[in-house]
């Protein structure tokens, strides 16, 4: 099973179920990015995290905007931008910027 | 249409189901248009909207062409920016043979997102505990080992079974057929394989048939136990569907040689 089945399997559980989640799909990238454009990863309020969007500091960036969405309703899209400079030796040093598109269930 | 009912349709297509393509708003200027709503469009049909009609029907047509190009994009249409997905039933990988190499290949297939089915006429070999993570095991009869097996454009054939003989009928079987695989492979040795590729040329099999088999089967990577074998075949068959090269990625770009200066060397001009 591909990892787009697994996540969008697990949203319909969550739906289902009647839990709260939070799916984010990275819609735009440009340069070099951990994760290309169509991965998603389901945020489970009481299960966790399914599929990825890349790790590190970016996904951290998505899951604090998955917060606001999930209290507000309303998608947002936002920007991952992991083009600091290389040798800062940070953990966002790809060279990518990319845009997750994130909404509630 | 929520994401979730979305998710719904996709996992239909996902598990063999018609092919879609998901088009969803990304950017928008307008009011009515707003941004996560769902089109999702099929060959003749489509559900949802993206809030606006006319928008709806140039996004469908839109669609249309990734349903056949099979590759995510984006576009701008008016003042909606647009991505489409399209989302159709996993490859098939048709392992035939159920021995020590099947195994670990049945597994990094699986994990690919291949849709696996193992062959074997051996009813002890081809069993579920053996496969755990293949969609169909079958006990199959080597006269005619791929009835109820359906090949198309999209399979994916490893012949790998414990006899030369038992491959090279199932690859005389399914060269014959002329049906266009993605994939196939064949385990052997040059000797082998030679041997089979010249009564295969007896038999009358074009040659343009035989250049598209890979045997023997694999990238070079020095691979000995079964899972590595297995290893250096999926790792063909990712190079086959995405068409890289096989070669390290540091022998291609050579960074440290065109751009890390050694000092016990004169400077030299890129060439």
């Amino acid at each position: 099973m591909t990892e787009t089945h697994i996540v969008f399997d697990a949203a319909v559980a969550a739906a289902q179920d009647g839990r709260r989640a939070i799916l984010a799909t990275i819609v735009r990238a440009k340069g070099s990015t951990p994760r290309g454009v169509g991965s998603r990863m389901l945020i489970d309020v009481e299960r966790g995290l399914v599929g990825t969007v890349g790790g590190g500091c970016g996904e951290a960036q998505v899951i604090e905007a998955a917060k606001e969405v999930l209290e507000h309703g309303t998608p947002q899209v936002v920007r991952v931008d992991l083009t600091e400079d290389l040798f800062s030796w940070s953990p966002a040093v790809c060279g990518g910027i990319f845009d997750v598109l994130i909404e509630r269930i | 249409m929520t994401p979730a009912e979305a998710a719904g349709h996709v996992v239909e297509a996902l598990s063999g189901g018609e092919p879609l393509v998901e088009v969803v708003v990304v950017g928008t200027e307008s009011k009515e248009v707003r941004l996560g709503e769902r089109l999702l469009v099929w060959k003749g049909r489509s559900a949802g909207s993206l809030g606006d009609v006319m928008l709806d029907r140039a996004a469908a047509a839109a669609a249309k062409e990734v349903l056949e190009s099979r590759c995510s994009r984006s576009v701008q249409i008016g003042a909606a920016s647009l991505f489409l997905e399209p989302h159709y039933p996993p490859d098939e990988l048709v392992i035939v043979g159920a021995g020590h190499i099947a195994r670990p290949l049945c597994r990094f297939g699986s994990m690919l997102g291949f849709r696996v089915t193992v062959l074997d006429d051996r009813p002890s070999f081809a069993t579920r505990e053996r496969f755990p993570e293949a969609a169909k095991v079958i006990r199959a009869d080597f006269s005619d080992p791929f009835r109820g097996v359906p090949l198309g454009r999209g399979s994916h054939l490893i012949l790998v079974t414990r006899g030369h003989k038992y491959d090279y009928d199932a690859l005389r079987d399914v060269l014959l057929r002329g049906v266009d695989l993605a994939y196939i492979g064949m385990v052997g040795s040059q000797r082998r394989v030679r041997a089979a590729l010249e009564q295969l040329v007896k038999e009358g099999i074009a040659r343009s048939a035989l250049e598209k088999v890979y045997a023997p089967i694999g990238l070079d990577i020095g691979a000995e136990t079964p899972e590595e074998i297995a290893i250096s075949i999926v790792a063909e068959l990712v190079r086959v569907r995405r068409g890289g090269t096989g070669v390290s990625l540091r022998d291609q770009a050579r960074v440290l040689e065109r751009w890390i200066v050694d000092p016990r060397k004169p400077a030299t001009k890129e060439p």
